[in-house]
């Protein structure tokens, strides 16, 4: 039983080292050089892009072990009988990440100037939701109205 | 225990400034992070930028405006003010007919 227990502490030590290093490597999208580019230079104007990025996630961990009873059928006086046991564990664990485009740094030599990047996709989606939202609650008030 | 500052972290962060000519740029982003003992969660996005023309002492901050966020918070507090003056409406109108 001794031997179970050490093989699942073992386990939950590896499970831990797995999960910092997984945590480790997903923090690296706080650094600076996740939202800002490589200057790229084509003539006199050098651009740099910023984007937004979110990266999240989680990981767990779980274990159990038993005893089987010990059987008493068969079982002849002064023999002891031995208990098995055993025991298993599993991780699980799961993230995801995502960026958008959201400006261009422009250096030229009229200066320096941000372009703004449109995500129209989104806009349209978000007008649709909104009218939608408005249209229902249009409708209900109306109903509510009549009775 | 650990303490909230441990948890969520919120910082500016400045990065790795560019020369061009005599033009420097530093771009500025704003990391928020929260910390939990098996996951973590990370939100960076491009604030500003610092210009500096030929000495240090000359900067300029321009902000990176986030257009397609600005829409879509502007449509989000439009609906919700929509949303309180139908509801403000129907019940003046109930008021009244009672």
């Amino acid at each position: 039983m001794s031997s179970t227990l050490d093989n699942m502490v073992q386990s939950v030590d590896k499970y831990q080292e797995q999960g910092q290093e997984w945590m480790e490597r997903l923090l690296a999208a706080a650094q600076p050089g996740a939202v800002f580019g490589e200057a790229v230079t084509s003539g006199s104007y050098t651009i740099i892009t910023a984007s937004e990025i979110a990266a999240g996630g989680g990981f767990g961990f779980g274990f159990g072990g038993g005893e089987s009873p010990a059987s008493t059928s068969g079982e002849t006086p002064g023999e002891k009988q031995e208990n098995t046991g055993g025991g298993g564990g599993g991780i699980g664990g799961g993230g995801g990440s995502s960026g958008r485009p959201v400006a261009a740094i422009v250096i030229g030599p009229e200066g320096v100037r941000i372009e703004p990047v449109v995500d129209v996709t989104k806009i349209a989606l978000a007008v649709f939701t909104t009218a939608g939202a408005m249209w229902i609650m249009l409708g209900k008030m109306r109903s509510m109205s009549r009775r | 225990m650990a303490r909230l500052k441990d948890v969520i972290q919120w910082q500016t962060i400045s990065s790795s400034p560019v020369t061009v000519g005599d033009v420097t740029v530093t771009p500025q982003s704003q990391a928020l992070a929260v910390h939990w003992p098996f996951g973590g969660f990370v939100w960076n996005r491009p604030v500003a930028i610092l210009v500096e023309r030929g000495g240090p002492r000359s900067g300029e901050r321009i902000r990176v405006v986030d257009v397609t966020r600005m829409v879509q918070l502007g449509l989000l507090g439009f609906s919700l003010v929509f949303s309180i003056a139908i509801l403000a409406k129907s019940v003046r109108r109930k008021e009244q007919r009672a």
